[in-house]
């Protein structure tokens, strides 16, 4: 297939698929399930087949008369990665809810949104269209609000949903603003436009920077980075594969990858690579303290992928995109891992609560040594994925970035240790008396499998991954790597050693934690997110209070209402006027 | 002369509509207050088009305002028609009573 069928293909079929899954209601839940299967798969194969056109031909127009103009998608190495993982790990997620969401009822919705997530996430990446980009953050969101509060009846699940919805809203008008700033500066949407003119210091340094910020804070939100973080822990309400495919693997990347986009035309502004490493930083600490404080099994989880998108700011505001990028791909791996096998094992007793765990690891093997693979490859121990593309994150830390920067991350890596291995001890080891623990199912099983090995072997492609987003992209000045300059940096770099420690003293600090619980006040503390939480809920309750207080203005009354059009009216027109 | 005279229609169309717009009570003469104004924008654009060489726009958009239209009007008579029919009167007002 040529790149012009492929990339509509990537977007429509999983949309005409929802489309199909909507309309079967509930039926007959056996077809539901293999019709979502078969959909995802060859939505995987596709993406697959997508990669091997990467630098054939880069940008491809679509014509659909004169009122849209020409839209413009473009099939780098950046987008076609986050394809692959959208595509892949949702066909991955699809499979896993076969076992997982057995007997449930809204099958037809479930498999509906998550296709019409994958379509979105696919279209999202791959358009050059900055305006379509919008048009397809906002879709995404819109699914992943859907699936938060997918079990309806439960009433922090529907609080989890509105507030994912209200907060990524701050990203969606980030975007929406910086998209409209484009428009005014450059008259185009196109992504390309734009990159060449910032690049030749054709618009001003004041605007690009308002534009630069409008984008940090539209990936801080989309990403869940400080001081947005608390949407996600809530968003856990969600069924496990949806937090392994959207809450882990692609939507919350959505942010990292706009930053990697824009970067060459935002890294000359001053103080925009900085506040990047800041806002990645402070979210980094505070989310590894709260991750080591919770009992939530997929609250942990949760607060390690902030702190792990942290990363990923912390890498490109050092001027790494490859590092971010490989970490991307690593984090998307072992991430959906830790969820799924989470899931499995939440499937098996019933519960999220880890106080109430333990002794897994002899009932079930093989979700335990899947869980200790993704666990291990968190905390950046070799040969797993997560320690290249950590450490590539750590030699650039130290490179380009302060001391105080290297010092905090240094201090974080020993955090991630400690909630990892306190996690792992509380879930798998130990002892537990359940009467009866439900099996895995072998659709799960493959699943974790598949990861896992993902998890092991996905660092191997670092050649192919570096050389082609080098190809690519042009203007974001990527090293070609391979395996053996890749370890050959990371090896000769002291900082490994130093990680490597602190990583040994975390897990010892974390067998030494006492199994007492918490103080309440700090578990109170904890649960409210150090106090944002409260900021969260006090900016919404003065929005309904003004709310409240100006609805008297709202009458009902026809007539009024074409006062107030004509009024406003008059309003645009002699703004209109004056800025003449 | 010509342009002022289609200046003045669109002014006068416009205008008649939203005074009507904002004095009436009576839904049916609100749909005609509402024709009215449409179809002095309608002609606002029909001369845009013209004066700035972009009649093909201008075309598409009025076809496409005479689609928008006939239909409001079709909804608001048929309203119209089943408010006087629950409650013996054409006012705006009670329509809105019949939520209660």
């Amino acid at each position: 297939m040529s790149l012009e069928t492929l990339i509509p293909s990537l977007i429509l079929f999983p949309w005409l698929g929802s489309i199909l899954v909507w309309a079967m209601h509930d039926r007959n839940e056996k077809r539901i399930h293999m019709t979502a299967s078969v959909v995802s798969i060859i939505c995987a194969l596709v993406s697959i087949q997508l990669t091997f056109q990467i630098g054939n031909q880069k940008i491809v127009y679509y014509t659909f008369g004169a009122a849209l103009g020409e839209l413009s998608f473009s099939a780098d190495a950046m987008g076609v990665i986050l394809v692959l993982i959208a595509n892949v790990i949702g066909s991955l997620a699809v499979i896993f809810s076969m076992d997982y969401m057995q007997g449930e009822r809204n099958l037809s919705r479930y498999y509906a949104m998550i296709l019409l997530f994958i379509g979105a996430m696919s279209g999202l990446v791959l358009t050059a269209n900055i305006f379509i980009m919008f048009f397809f953050w906002e879709v995404t969101a819109l699914c992943s609000y859907q699936l938060i509060s997918f079990y309806n009846d439960d009433p922090n699940a529907v609080r989890g949903g509105l507030k994912a919805l209200l907060m990524t809203q701050f990203g969606g008008v980030g975007l929406l603003f910086a998209a409209l700033m484009i428009f005014n500066q450059v008259h185009s949407f196109d992504l390309n436009v734009f990159a060449e003119a910032a690049v030749n210091v054709d618009i001003e340094q004041g605007v690009l920077a308002l534009i630069g910020f409008s984008l940090i804070i539209a990936a801080a939100a989309k990403s869940s980075q400080f001081p947005f973080f608390t949407w996600l822990p809530d968003a856990m309400e969600a069924p496990t594969p949806v937090s392994a495919l959207i809450h882990a693997a692609t939507m919350v990347n959505a942010g990292i990858y706009l930053l990697s986009r824009f970067f060459p035309a935002f890294a000359a502004v001053p103080a925009w690579k900085e506040t990047m490493i800041w806002v990645g930083l402070i979210g980094i600490l505070l989310t590894s303290i709260l991750a080591i404080t919770t009992y939530d099994l997929k609250r942990v989880l949760a607060y390690s992928t902030v702190s792990q998108l942290g990363y990923m700011f912390v890498a490109i505001g050092s001027g790494s995109v490859l590092a971010g990028q490989f970490h991307l791909l690593s984090h998307a791996i072992f991430k959906a891992l830790l969820f799924l096998a989470a899931g499995a094992v939440i499937h098996a007793c019933g519960t999220r609560d880890m106080r109430s765990m333990g002794g897994f690891f002899k009932r079930t093997p093989f979700v335990s040594t899947s869980f200790l693979i993704g666990a291990l490859a968190l905390t950046g121990i070799p040969i797993l994925n997560g320690f290249w593309s950590k450490e590539l994150i750590l030699e650039s830390v130290h490179k380009e970035s302060s001391t105080l920067v290297l010092i905090l991350m240094l201090i974080s890596v020993g955090l991630t240790a400690i909630y990892t291995l306190r996690c792992f001890k509380m879930v798998f080891m130990g002892k537990n008396d359940y009467a009866h623990l439900h099996p895995s199912p072998p659709a799960m099983k493959t699943v974790l499998g598949i990861l896992s090995i993902g998890a092991l072997t996905s660092w191997i492609a670092i050649s192919w991954f570096s050389e082609s987003l080098k190809q690519t992209l042009p203007y974001h000045a990527i090293e070609s790597l391979n395996v053996t300059e890749m370890a050959h940096h990371i090896f000769s770099d002291p900082i490994t050693c130093f990680a490597l420690g602190i990583t040994t003293i975390g897990f010892l600090i974390a067998w030494l934690l006492p199994k007492k619980e918490f103080p309440e006040s700090l578990l109170k503390l904890s649960a409210n997110s150090f106090g944002f939480d409260s900021i969260t809920s006090g900016v919404v309750q003065s929005i309904i209070a003004s709310a409240e207080r100006i609805r008297c203005i709202q009458t009902g009354i026809l007539n009024w209402n074409i006062f107030g059009l004509m009024v406003g009216l008059l309003g645009v027109l002699i703004i209109l006027f004056m800025g003449r | 002369m010509i342009s002022k005279i289609i200046i003045f229609g669109i002014v006068g169309l416009m205008g008649i509509g939203i005074y009507c717009l904002m004095i009436t009570r009576n839904l049916p003469k609100v749909i005609v207050a509402l024709q009215v104004l449409i179809k002095g924008a309608m002609i606002a654009i029909i001369y845009a088009g013209d004066i700035s060489g972009n009649m093909d726009l201008a075309q598409s958009m009025a076809l496409t305002i005479i689609v928008a239209d006939t239909i409001v009007a079709v909804i608001g008579l048929a309203l119209a028609i089943q408010a006087r029919e629950k409650t013996g009167s054409s006012k705006i007002q009670s329509i809105s009573n019949l939520k209660k």
